[in-house]
């Protein structure tokens, strides 16, 4: 079973610190990266698969540094990328061939593995069509059939379900619980709900940095007693709305139930509430939300 | 007289041994239940000890290494049939235009021109399955995979060489009949075009690949079979007294393109670049 530690990993481009210091130590199990966008989880991911070299730091893999590792290290992986790369005149076959040639997958035992991640991931009556035929779902999945080509002791998944519909969604999630066993999930996301039901541990990232550690329960105790329920008018609630980091909103009759994420009480009669995933990541990233509906606003 | 005795069989001389020296009495014979004992078998645990060693068994990963022409093999095949339509017409009519030039008796400068500019265009068709390597996003996953975008460069810079080393040998063969040209000077004549726009080409691919794409790469493998061309304006750059220019152009050329090589390599390695989302 696989070990990995980062041992103080920084990273700089320039003047911006990506990822800040960062030290962690993974063992088999699913662990959930959750920040907004420009958090560091992408380039924290590209740097645990060997495509950025740390500015500082060390990533070491069963004691050993991954750079000395080098091909008996990626040999273990399997990475998909945000931005999933293919060639558009390839066949989603002759893609996972490449793919597995390049992984060190013998050629027999290649066309077993291609011909079961296909079935895996629902494209079998696809694998005869170019890729720049398949819509953007299509194009997921064959991410997460190549990621999954060589049975990888480590599996990376940046926004793996960007571009899923739901049913798909719970497919994928399916799929990644089932193989949970004996090996090193890391799941990157926005969005909660991908990691809740699946991840063993989750990994709030912001500003470059790992602020809450731990698993779905320790999370949310974390901010138990800041979650808070209210009826309120609908008057009452816009004001609300525009003060709290409302985390639900839901009309009930003439009336509005509110959901509020706050230190203290928002008002009075404000009941306080279990804390979910998506009240956690409210808390923390508020202020990243307001500015990015900043400047959604300006764009419009 | 016999020289040679066989000698004796082992077995035989423990037979031998134990009659003469460990034969047991006569009337010692263990007794039956010690002869009929043995180790109490547990088949519980047997069964258990069975089913842990199945499954440690079937955890074991048998690792596979690919041997490094299994490597190039395997790029070669999975490169797409344009490549190798275009490089082949290519050569066909280099050579047949070659030839036309050899039998109508229009040799010199004209023949080396045909080669120069067919050669250089063989060498940016290759490089243009280098540059492929960075499209579509692809380099960012080819990086994290056992044979990964480092390498998968040095085996297609290997390929494209060997492929432009036949091409070239196949110039110099027909171009035999340039003049008084030896060889030497005619594998001169032809590599300084070839190695200068493949320098541009790398330049061009590991400083400018933001705006390196599609047709900006057909136009650039254009504009240096035009650059190549040059020579056939002014003739007298084939003199004699000329070569040394030529010389020193091929070794600068050779030079300029080990550090090209090396810096886009090195640029892999740090991996800044191939994250850049184009």
């Amino acid at each position: 079973m696989p070990e990995l530690k980062l041992d103080r990993i920084t990273k700089h481009f320039k003047n911006k610190i990506a990822v800040d210091n960062v030290s962690l130590c993974l063992k088999n199990g699913v662990y959930g990266f959750l920040g907004a966008n420009g958090a560091g989880k992408t380039t924290l991911l590209r740097m645990i698969c060997g495509v950025l070299k740390p500015t500082a730091g060390e990533i070491l893999c069963n004691g050993s540094s991954i750079t000395k590792l080098d091909g008996d290290y990626r040999y273990m992986l399997g990475y998909l990328p945000q931005d999933f790369g293919y060639y558009p005149d390839f066949t989603a076959r002759r893609y996972l061939e490449y793919l597995a040639a390049c992984k060190a997958i013998p050629r027999e035992l290649a066309k077993e593995k291609v011909q079961e991640m296909l079935c895996l991931t629902g494209l079998e009556s696809d694998q005869r069509s170019k890729i720049k035929t398949f819509s953007g779902g299509m194009l997921r999945r064959l991410g997460i059939a190549q990621a999954l080509l060589n049975d990888p002791e480590i599996l990376i998944l940046d926004e793996p379900t960007s571009g899923l519909d739901p049913k798909e969604r719970i497919r994928f999630r399916n799929i990644i619980s089932s193989l949970s066993k004996g090996r090193i999930i890391i799941l990157s996301t926005h969005i909660v709900s991908d990691v809740e039901f699946i991840a063993d541990e989750i990994l709030l990232m912001k500003q470059g940095r790992i602020i809450e550690q731990g698993s779905i329960q320790e999370v949310t105790a974390s901010v138990s007693g800041k979650v808070w329920e209210y009826l309120a008018d609908p008057e009452t609630a816009l004001r609300l709305n525009d003060t709290f980091a409302v985390s639900n909103l839901k009309n009930e009759d003439n009336q509005v139930r509110l959901r509020l994420v706050s230190d203290t009480c928002p008002c009075e009669g404000a009941l306080p509430v279990q804390p979910g995933l998506e009240d956690v990541y409210l808390y923390h990233f508020e202020e990243v939300s307001e500015h990015v509906e900043h400047l959604e606003r300006r764009t419009l | 007289m016999t020289l040679y005795t066989k000698p004796k069989q082992y077995s035989n001389l423990r037979e031998e041994h134990r009659s003469k020296y460990i034969t047991p009495h006569p009337n010692h014979r263990p007794p039956d239940s010690l002869l009929e004992w043995r180790f109490p078998l547990d088949a519980q645990k047997k069964t258990q000890s069975l089913a842990v060693i199945r499954q440690e068994a079937a955890c074991k990963s048998i690792r596979y290494y690919p041997t490094f022409l299994e490597h190039v093999w395997n790029q070669i095949r999975f490169q797409p049939i344009t490549h190798w339509l275009l490089q082949g017409s290519l050569l066909l009519t280099a050579m047949l235009l070659a030839l036309y030039l050899r039998r109508t008796s229009r040799g010199g400068p004209e023949m080396l021109t045909v080669c120069s500019v067919f050669i250089v265009f063989a060498g940016n068709i290759c490089l243009s399955q280098i540059a492929r390597l960075f499209s579509w996003h692809m380099a960012e996953l080819e990086q994290t995979l056992y044979l990964n975008l480092r390498q998968m460069i040095c085996i297609r810079m290997l390929e494209a060489g060997i492929a432009n080393l036949i091409i070239l040998v196949l110039f110099i063969l027909i171009a035999g009949g340039v003049d008084t040209l030896g060889i030497s000077v005619s594998l001169i004549y032809m590599a300084v075009p070839f190695l200068w726009s493949d320098i541009l080409y790398l330049h061009m691919l590991s400083h400018l690949r933001s705006i390196f794409s599609g047709f900006r790469s057909f136009a650039l493998g254009l504009l240096c079979g035009i650059i190549s061309l040059l020579p056939v304006l002014w003739e007298p750059v084939y003199q004699p007294e000329y070569l040394i220019i030529w010389q020193i152009l091929a070794a600068l050329g050779t030079l300029l393109l080990i550090a090209e090589i090396a810096k886009l390599l090195e640029k892999i390695n740090q991996g800044d670049t191939i994250c850049v989302n184009e």
